[in-house]
Parts: C-alpha cells; sequence; structure tokens
C-alpha cells in the first residue's frame, strides 16, 4: 500500500520558519485535509511534497506498493499535483491533449490514454483539441485532475483545488474528487481555508498556524468540538447562518 | 542594504565597468594604434621622446615593457588625477582642456533638450492618454515616425527648411563667430540663438518615445481600481487625472529614463556635427577622423560619466517618488 | 488580424520587397555619368548624385544593406538577449544576479560613443559587415535582455510551469516548450525593436565614415551626401529619400509593435469613447417606499460590444433606511455591473438602456456630470473588492482621506480635516498614527479598513460594498463583518453588501437578492431566502455550501 510520510518538515525563509516542524502520513484510501489561513504555511508544504521546494529540514519517505521506499527519480510517477489557479495552471499556448500527452508519455504510458482520461474526470474526448481559454474554470480543473491522475499517481495533493472557481461547481469538482478517491484508492492531501468542505471531505484534519500543526484528528472531531484556541477562533469565524435561523421547514 | 546605498554601488560598479572596457578596447582590437599616434605627433611637430610613448602605452597598450596589471593600476591612477594624455588632433592641447572647452556646450544643449523632450512627451502622453478616443490619438503614430527618424538626418531637413529656405535660423556653430565667448548679454543671446534648431532637432526626434510610453501607462492605469475609487469618491476630473492616473503613470517612463539617455546622448552627439556645434560630439568625430586616441577614449568616458551622473539623479529621484522602491529589498 | 499590425505588416514588406527586387530592377547604382546633381526627371526618377549615379538605384541597394545589417544584429542581439534574460531569469538565484548586473551595466552605459570607440580601433580595412553588426549586436542587446527577464520572470512562477515540472520535465523542455512558446509576442516586438536601434545606429555610424568597408547603406548614402555637400548645394533628392526609407520602415516597425502591444495588452486596443453612459431616462420617476432611500426600478445595462451583451435585466431593488441589502451571484452573473450602474460607474461600452435609479428624491440618472460628482461620495460611498489595489499606491493615506473633504467640503479648514480624518480611523479600529503610511505598509484587514473610514467620511445614506471580504482571510473577514454590523446600529447607513457568498449574506442581511444571467431570480428576507428558498438556483446555491455543524456526511459521501 502507497504511504506518504512527512517527518520534521521545516522550511526557513530568510530566517523565518514558514513550515516548523511538521509531520504527518498519508495512506491510500484515505483523505487527509490541511486547514489553515493564508500564510500558514500550507501550500509551502505542498510545494515540498510535490519536490518543487526544497525542505530546510525533515524528510519525506514516500513508500510503494510493494512496502519498499520509491527512489527519489521514480517518485513524481507516484506523487502529483493539483494546483488553485485552474487558469495559471494550465498553459495558455497548448492544446488539452499536449496537457495529458506528455505527462502519460515521461512516465511510459501511451498518449491513446487521453481520451480515456478525459472520460475519467466526465470530459467528452472531443476536449482533447481545446485550448485552455475555450474552456471554463470547472472544466479546466478537472483537465488539470486528469492530468495529476496521468502518470497513474497514487498520491494526489490537492491545494485549494475549488477555491478560484465558481461557487455552484465548487461541490462538482469536490465530489469527482472524492469519487477517483474512492475508485482508485488514492492517499490525498486536501489543502484548503474552508473548514466546512475539509469536514465534509477528508477522514483527518490538520490545522495550521504560523507553521506549526495547533490540533490534529478525525474531521468531525476538530471541527465541531475544537480544543485549540486558535481553531476555535477560525470555527467562530466561518459564516454560518444556522446558528441565526432554526432550521424549520427543511428538512 | 537601504534603495540608496544599493543604487550607488550600481552605479560605481557600471562606471568601473566602463572605465575598465575603455582600458580593454585597445588591448583586444587589431592594429597598432600607439605607432599611428606617434606618427602623427610627430607631423604635428611633437615631442617624440619615450616619456611620450610610455604614456601612450599606458592607455592604449600594445608593446611596452611592463605587464598588463601595472598599465591597469597606472592608467587607473592618471584617471584619478584627471591625466587623460596629450590630443593630437588639436597639439598641443591636453584632452583634458579640449573637453573642458567642449563639454559645457553639449551639457546645456543636450540637458535642456532631455529635459524639455521629457516634460512635453510625458504631459501630452497623459492628455492623449486620459483623452483616448479623440483626435490626439492620431499624435502617436505622428510621433512614433519621427522618433524612428535618423537624428542626424531631421537635423539635414530642418536646415534645408528652416535655415537654407527661410533663413530664419543659422545654418551651423554655436555662436556668431565675431563675438568673443564669455558672459557678455550678446553672446548668450546668440548662443541661445544657434542652439534653437539643434534642440528643436532633439525634442522632435526623442518626444515620441516618452509620449507613446506615457500614453500606453496612462491606459492601463485608468481601468486600475484607485482610479475608479477616485470617481467613486467624486473627485474632479482634473485630480484624477493627475494625482491618481498620471502619477503612477509616470513611474515606468522615470524608471526607464537610463535606456532612453543613452539613445538621446547617442543621437544628439551625430546631431552636432551637422550643426558643426562646438560640443563634444563634435570633438569626437573630429578625434574618429584624426586616429586621435586619447581624445576619443578620454570623451567616451566623459560621456559615459555623465550618463551615468544622470542616472543617478533620476533613480535617487524615483525613490523619492514612489514609497515602495525604498522599502524593497531585491535588486532591480 | 489588428488594423494596425496588418497596415504595418504591409509597409515593411513592401519596403522589403523593395530592397530584394529593387537592385535587379534599378540598373548598376556605381555607373557614373556627367550628369551630376540632376534633380528628378522622368530618366531618374530621384535625380542624381554628384558623380551622376542615379540615386534610385542607389537607394535600392543602399536598403538592402540596410536591411541585411538590421537582420543580422537583431538575430545575434536577440540571442544574447535571450541568453541573458531567459536563461537567468529561469536559473533564478545567484545566475540571475549577475546576468542582470551585467545587462543593467550594459544597459547605462551608452551604446553609440561605445560602438564609436570600438570601431574607431578597427583597421578600416578589417571593418567587415560581419564585425559592424557584431558590435552593434554587443551593444545593442541589453534592452531586450531587461524586457525578456522581466516577462520570464513572471512566467517562471506560473502555475504551468510547476505543473510540468511536477509532471517530471526536463528543464530545457520546460524553458522551451513550455515558457517560449508564450514569450513570442515579447520576443517578436523585441526583435522589431532591434532591427530599427540596428539601422539608425549602423546609418549614424555610416555617417562618420566609420561604416563597414565597401558596403553600400543607406548611412553611407548619408555619408556621401554630406560629403558632396548636397545640403548645401540643395540637392535634397540626394539625402531626402534614404531618410524617408528608413523613417517608413521604423514607421512600419511601429506599427507592428502597437499590435504586437495590443496583442499582449488588450487594454491598448482602439475603443471609442461614447459620449452618453445614459441612453434613455424615464421621464417620470416611479413612485418611491416611504422608507426606502435607494429605488431602483426596471434597470437595465446592456454592453454594446459585438453581440451585445444584456448584464443587467429588469432589475428592480429597494434599499430602505439602515438595511443591509446582500445581493448574492456569482461571476459574471451581473452583481457588480449593477453596482456600478447605480452610481453611473459603468464605462464603455456599457449603457443604461433604459430603467430609473431614485436616492430619495434624486434621479440618479438624469444628473447632469457636475451634479452626479456632487453626488458621488456624499451622498453615496463605495468599498471595492481587494482594498490592495483600490489604494492610490504612491501616496500616503492621509491625502486620499482629505481629498474627499477638500473636494466635497472646501470650506473645511486644514486642522479640521485632519480631525476628522483620525476620528474616523479611530472609529474603524486603526491607530490615528497611521495616517502618514503608504498602503504597501498596512496588512490587507487594515487596507480594507482605511477604504471604510474613507467611504465613512460625508456620512452618506448609503454605502456599496463590492465583494469587501473576498480577498481576507476568515478570522480578518469576521472582524471586517463586526465591524460594519457595528457603524451601521450607530450611524444608520444602509449597505448593498455584494458577495459570491450566500452563507455570509444569510448571516448579515436583512434582505436579500440573488442575482443570475443579468436577473434577480429571488428576493426576500434572509430568513426566507434561507428556510423558504423559492427559485431553484437558490436552492442550489445553498447546496454548495457544506455546513459546518450541520449534519455530515449526506453530501459528499
Amino acid at each position: 500500500m502507497t504511504t506518504l510520510a512527512v517527518r520534521g518538515l521545516t522550511k526557513t525563509y530568510h530566517r523565518i520558519r514558514a513550515v516548523d516542524d511538521v509531520s504527518f502520513t498519508l495512506t491510500a484510501g484515505r483523505t487527509v485535509a490541511l486547514v489553515g489561513e493564508s500564510g500558514s504555511g500550507k501550500s509551502t508544504i505542498a510545494r515540498m511534497i510535490a519536490h518543487l521546494v526544497r525542505p530546510t529540514a525533515g524528510e519525506i519517505v514516500l513508500t510503494g506498493p510493494d512496502g519498499e521506499p520509491v527512489p527519489r527519480r521514480a517518485y513524481r510517477d507516484h506523487v502529483q499535483m493539483i494546483f488553485q489557479d485552474p487558469f495559471a495552471s494550465l498553459n495558455p499556448f497548448h492544446t488539452v491533449e499536449h496537457h495529458l500527452a506528455r505527462p502519460l508519455r515521461l512516465h511510459g504510458r501511451s498518449r491513446d490514454e487521453v481520451p480515456h482520461l478525459l472520460e475519467r474526470v466526465s470530459l467528452t474526448p472531443d476536449f482533447a483539441r481545446r485550448r485552455p481559454h475555450e474552456l471554463s474554470g470547472g472544466q479546466r480543473q478537472r483537465v488539470a485532475i486528469a492530468r495529476a491522475l496521468a502518470p497513474g499517481a497514487k498520491v494526489i495533493i490537492a491545494d485549494e483545488p475549488v477555491s478560484m472557481l465558481d461557487v455552484s461547481i465548487r461541490m462538482g469538482v469536490l465530489k469527482l474528487l472524492g469519487r477517483l478517491q474512492r475508485e482508485e484508492h488514492l492517499a490525498v492531501l486536501y489543502i484548503t481555508h474552508d473548514l466546512a468542505t475539509a469536514r465534509h471531505f477528508s477522514d483527518e484534519v490538520l490545522v495550521m498556524h504560523r507553521g506549526r500543526i495547533v490540533e490534529r484528528g478525525a474531521s468531525d472531531d476538530v471541527l465541531t468540538r475544537p480544543q485549540d484556541p486558535y481553531t476555535r477562533r477560525l470555527a467562530a469565524a466561518t459564516p454560518d447562518p444556522a446558528s441565526r435561523f432554526s432550521r424549520g421547514g427543511l428538512s | 542594504m537601504s534603495y540608496y546605498v544599493r543604487k550607488a554601488a550600481f552605479y560605481l560598479a557600471a562606471l568601473w565597468a566602463a572605465v575598465t572596457l575603455n582600458f580593454v578596447i585597445p588591448r583586444l582590437l587589431p592594429g597598432n594604434p600607439v605607432d599611428i599616434l606617434m606618427a602623427k605627433l610627430q607631423q604635428r611637430g611633437g615631442t617624440v621622446d619615450p616619456a611620450a610613448r610610455k604614456a601612450y602605452e599606458t592607455l592604449l597598450g600594445t608593446g611596452g615593457g611592463g605587464s598588463v596589471f601595472q598599465e591597469y593600476v597606472a592608467y587607473l591612477g592618471n584617471l584619478l588625477r584627471g591625466d587623460l594624455g596629450v590630443s593630437v588632433s588639436a597639439f598641443p592641447a591636453k584632452v583634458s582642456e579640449v573637453i573642458a572647452d567642449s563639454l559645457p556646450w553639449t551639457v546645456v544643449l543636450v540637458g535642456l533638450s532631455t529635459l524639455l523632450s521629457f516634460l512635453l512627451g510625458v504631459g501630452l502622453g497623459a492628455v492623449v492618454g486620459w483623452k483616448r478616443g479623440t483626435w490626439l490619438d492620431a499624435l502617436v503614430p505622428a510621433t512614433t515616425v519621427l522618433s524612428a527618424v535618423p537624428y542626424f538626418w531631421l537635423a539635414l531637413i530642418l536646415i534645408s527648411l528652416l535655415s537654407s529656405g527661410l533663413g530664419w535660423f543659422p545654418l551651423t556653430g554655436g555662436y556668431d563667430v565675431v563675438l568673443d565667448p564669455g558672459w557678455s548679454g550678446e553672446f548668450i543671446g546668440s548662443a541661445i540663438y544657434h542652439g534653437i534648431l539643434p534642440a528643436l532637432t532633439i525634442v522632435i526626434s526623442s518626444i515620441g518615445g516618452w509620449l507613446l510610453g506615457m500614453r500606453n501607462m496612462m491606459v492601463s492605469a485608468m481601468s486600475e481600481d484607485y482610479v475608479l475609487t477616485a470617481r467613486a469618491k467624486g473627485l474632479t476630473d482634473r485630480r484624477i487625472m493627475i494625482r491618481y492616473t498620471a502619477r503612477n503613470a509616470v513611474l515606468p517612463s522615470v524608471a526607464g529614463f537610463a535606456i532612453s539617455l543613452g539613445f538621446v546622448v547617442s543621437g544628439s552627439l551625430v546631431t552636432e556635427l551637422v550643426f558643426s556645434y562646438p560640443g563634444i560630439g563634435s570633438k569626437l568625430l573630429q578625434a574618429v577622423q584624426n586616429n586621435d586616441y586619447a581624445l576619443m577614449q578620454g570623451i567616451f568616458l566623459v560621456i559615459t560619466i555623465a550618463v551615468l551622473g544622470a542616472n543617478l539623479v533620476v533613480d535617487l529621484l524615483y525613490g523619492l517618488i514612489d514609497a515602495r522602491t525604498r522599502d524593497r529589498s531585491t535588486v532591480s | 488580424m489588428r488594423p494596425k499590425l496588418a497596415a504595418g505588416l504591409g509597409l515593411a514588406g513592401l519596403i522589403v520587397l523593395f530592397g530584394l527586387i529593387g537592385p535587379l530592377l534599378t540598373g548598376d547604382p556605381a555607373t557614373i555619368r556627367d550628369i551630376g546633381l540632376t534633380p528628378p526627371s522622368g530618366e531618374h526618377l530621384l535625380g542624381t548624385t554628384l558623380t551622376g549615379q542615379d540615386v534610385l538605384a542607389q537607394l535600392a541597394s543602399a536598403t538592402r544593406g540596410s536591411l541585411w545589417i538590421g537582420a543580422l544584429v537583431a538575430v545575434m542581439a536577440t540571442v544574447l538577449s535571450g541568453i541573458f534574460g531567459i536563461v537567468g531569469a529561469y536559473a533564478g538565484g545567484a545566475v540571475d544576479e549577475v546576468f542582470s548586473l551585467f545587462s543593467n551595466v550594459m544597459l547605462v552605459i551608452p551604446g553609440l560613443p561605445l560602438v564609436i570607440v570600438i570601431t574607431a580601433f578597427v583597421p578600416p580595412d578589417e571593418r567587415g559587415t560581419w564585425n559592424i553588426a557584431l558590435v552593434l549586436a554587443i551593444t545593442g542587446w541589453a534592452a531586450s535582455a531587461r524586457v525578456l527577464r522581466a516577462q520570464t520572470l513572471s512566467l517562471r512562477n506560473r502555475d504551468y510551469v510547476a505543473a510540468a515540472r511536477v509532471s517530471g520535465e526536463k528543464t530545457w523542455r520546460v524553458i522551451g516548450v513550455e515558457i517560449l512558446p508564450n514569450l513570442l509576442p515579447v520576443l517578436a516586438s523585441q526583435f522589431v525593436f532591434t532591427v530599427v536601434l540596428a539601422i539608425l545606429s549602423e546609418a549614424g555610424l555610416s555617417f562618420l565614415g566609420l561604416g563597414a568597408a565597401n558596403s553600400s547603406t543607406l548611412g553611407t548614402m548619408f555619408y556621401y551626401a554630406q560629403n558632396g555637400f548636397a545640403l548645401q548645394r540643395e540637392a535634397w533628392w540626394w539625402f531626402v529619400p534614404p531618410g524617408m526609407v528608413i523613417a517608413l520602415f521604423g514607421g512600419a516597425l511601429a506599427l507592428i509593435n502597437f499590435g504586437i502591444d495590443e496583442i499582449i495588452n488588450p487594454r491598448l486596443r482602439d475603443r471609442p469613447r461614447r459620449k452618453r453612459d445614459v441612453v434613455a431616462v424615464e421621464a417620470e420617476i416611479a413612485p418611491v417606499e416611504p422608507d426606502a432611500v435607494l429605488t431602483v426600478r426596471n434597470l437595465n445595462v446592456v454592453y454594446q460590444s459585438s453581440p451585445p451583451v444584456h448584464a443587467v435585466k429588469n432589475v428592480s431593488l429597494t434599499l430602505r433606511r439602515g438595511e443591509i441589502l446582500g445581493l448574492a451571484g456569482e461571476s459574471g452573473c451581473g452583481k457588480t455591473t449593477l453596482a456600478y450602474a447605480i452610481n453611473r460607474l459603468h464605462r464603455p461600452p456599457a449603457e443604461v438602456t433604459s430603467g430609473s435609479v431614485t436616492f430619495d428624491d434624486v434621479d440618479v440618472l438624469a444628473l447632469e456630470p457636475e451634479e452626479l460628482r456632487e453626488f458621488r461620495w456624499v451622498r453615496l460611498s463605495m468599498v471595492f473588492q481587494g482594498a490592495m489595489n483600490s489604494l492610490n499606491p504612491v501616496t500616503p493615506i492621509r491625502a486620499q482621506l482629505q481629498d474627499a473633504l477638500r473636494t466635497h467640503r472646501p470650506s473645511m479648514s486644514a486642522p479640521d480635516r485632519e480631525l476628522r480624518c483620525a476620528e474616523m480611523l479611530r472609529l474603524v479600529g486603526v491607530d490615528p498614527a497611521r495616517l502618514g503610511a503608504y498602503p504597501h505598509e498596512l496588512s490587507g484587514g487594515m487596507r480594507q479598513r482605511v477604504m471604510i473610514a474613507m467611504a465613512l467620511l460625508l456620512d452618506p445614506q448609503v454605502m456599496i460594498m463590492d465583494e469587501p471580504t473576498t480577498a481576507l482571510d476568515v478570522l480578518v473577514q469576521r472582524e471586517i463583518l463586526n465591524e460594519i454590523k457595528r457603524l451601521r446600529d450607530e450611524l444608520q447607513f444602509a449597505v448593498v453588501f455584494i458577495t459570491h457568498d450566500l452563507p455570509l449574506l444569510l448571516e448579515l442581511s436583512d434582505r436579500i437578492a440573488v442575482m443570475r444571467d443579468g436577473e434577480v431570480v429571488e428576493y426576500a428576507t434572509a430568513e426566507d431566502v434561507y428556510l423558504r428558498p423559492e427559485h431553484p438556483y437558490t436552492r442550489q446555491l445553498l447546496a454548495s455550501f457544506p455546513s459546518l455543524t450541520g449534519d455530515r456526511g449526506a453530501l459528499i459521501r
């Protein structure tokens, strides 16, 4: 079973600890939510796990399905990332086909799988010919998800995957991610500032504040009965109409 | 490191690079400038003693006994003392004297016309950008074509139209030669009269760049949120245009001053030749035509120092008008 | 294709064609005849030189020579600027520092004097075309490198570059396949710029007699014209044509650059200015409810593009005194257009085509420009999304607060203005000592507080807030929301609060209007919208926000 263990991860920028001694484990079939405000260090963690940023200290250990550590050059076959802004994460110059065929070929798979990949994210095969500017935000993010799946990765880092999308399509994209996670038995790190989706979408929650994890545990426990004062303030600040109106007519 | 210290350090580095280039160029390129110079010097009846030869070798290299490093140190020493050698084209005058005589003409002419062109171009650009969609838009392609015209050609055209044709301005020169140079009202008047056409050439050729840059930045700035806020605040159009839009739009023009100044100075030098203007450009060409390498190098250094100095002043000014630069830590 | 680009390409093409084919048609430019300095005639269309050479023939071969030099220099300089600009910026760190320092030093050393010094040291018989081109390239690449570096720096931080790296692409492929294609417009524009610059520099150099040996360029034509005293002999046909060719070519390339600029930056595209922002004004003001402060009736806003976009359709809203009206909707639903139209801040091509906006007794759509200016901020103020950009970055916040007072209360004394600004800052919880601060010195939350203080300066009856907390973190958002509620209770102004965040509105507003495709599809009290939504779209929006406290699991799993 593929697992990714993060131990003592630390990143220092100009003597400021953006990420300070963070440890957690991602296991196949489970979603871990990393919750925090902007500047809390959550995106830096994503970029370190995606090997885009080198950690100052600590280690990231990936164990393959055979129980053996995965060598560094094969790392990207297993760990992929979905970026926040679908308008920035697709190259405006290239077609959807390019965005999917490249990672397929880089990881020893055939570009004939492009239509199949599109189907997995509920897009029709004719999207392959289109360019990013011809797609809506939701369609773009689906392509980005397909790109992350292309190498056959089992660990997916989703960095605020829906926060730039229109509200009415956010649930659709999250449900798609949830479905893929169950079907492909993925290990997902869901990074978000939104406590409510974190609660519904993940098994475990890590709350970050100023580079440190201040609280962790099963999502429902942490978010409905927070212990840490910061988590409490965060939960209290989230708009919640239910507290204003007692639920009458709606079941 | 503070903004000002960084800027000063950068210009010191640029100055060092220019001085070193000046030292390296004659040593890297083919030909034997020292021999040519010594031959010229002989023609003019100069002393051809080993000391004179040694002085040129320090400046230009080739042959000589000492190592390059010793020459470099001696060269820097000479520069610090202001000793740039002897000019052969203006023998027996020293290079520093030739430059001292001609530099004020160029500094005043190029300095004033560049300033005028910048102010006019930025001012017009602000208005053209603000009033986009009116007949003023036609100014943009018109001035851009003018800025693609060689300075010296424009000078030729202006002379043939306004001097030869209409007789409004003198053909050439920096002042009426019957007058004695000095601080007399008559002389200054004559100098101004002679300077109008060269200045006009520089202004017409360089204004297009400023105008276009400012106009484009105005158009971009007009769709910024702070301009929208200013409109929502019910401020007068005049205040929105000047304090909000133009104030922000002018920043790139000031930041890009360094690039533009180099072009303007280059063009002005050749313009001086057409007008036989008694400035440093004419002297540079005189030096080139007479293989007066010492004078040539001296002039290159002085022009470079003047341009670097002007840019340093503009950069310091930029720090004053944009508070953000002073707080930024990265090198621009 | 954009018209400027087409015109520029056409003109440049003609000149290139002239340089390519002209020399084949016009005969030998060097042929000497005994008809020196004849003016243009049927036989010699552009006259002859001092030695009787045909000027047109010379012009054709000189054009070819100049274009060749221009192209050579531009290719070499583009390669150099690519290395120092693109590669340096992508590599980052010390490489970038050194490369960019080097480019900047090369940039501030004036080009032509350096070229003159270098070429003067090269013996005349060794001054070949290639050598001259090389010198011009070495002294002319730095400006482009700077532009390319800035562009590459912004591209290398794009997520698609990071995504390519995560896919496992090699560095050279990331630069060549992901970054370079997006740099093409900039590269093209820099190439064009360098061609013009090289032709101009070469002309200057040849004019001084420092050009390539035995070459024929527009600059050498000037040189011979100057040495043949063409000016003094009034032989204008000798020195005017080469200058015209340069000017036309420069103009053509400038047009091409305009075209490219417009592609890179759509804001620069030509846009005819419309005189009116309001097409039809209702003759009679619709009856107004007694406690209404702002009444919008059947408002329609159309973007007069092709095809026209009907952004706001028949919207009617009533804002009562002291009420918070929430305006909910997704991007593109017309909520921001509506807010701007209420204050007539919409810009062309947007037009109010019909409807009315009544503010107390003022018919806003009928106001003359000066009346409108006096109405704004005094009666109705606005707070925009992302206070980051709503404040002028180059002046301290004091000046930005004060100029509202200066404009609308000209009789107010300077000390009173200062007092008023300090009082308003204190009211929104900002230390008045920060009056001298520049926007970049304040945090996002502070900036938004300053904006609210500014909006309250003149005691307006209505404040329109367009996504005022969207760019802020939850904790700061909560503080600002509490602040708005407190100030509303204290000062009794009414608020139109625009956001996509329906739960936030449900908590904050008295009434809510839900907008979709320009229409208000639901308009009711917050309680009704939450508990008894009528329109399916409202229900869909409500379902898009899972609850933090309610039942778990039903939504996704």
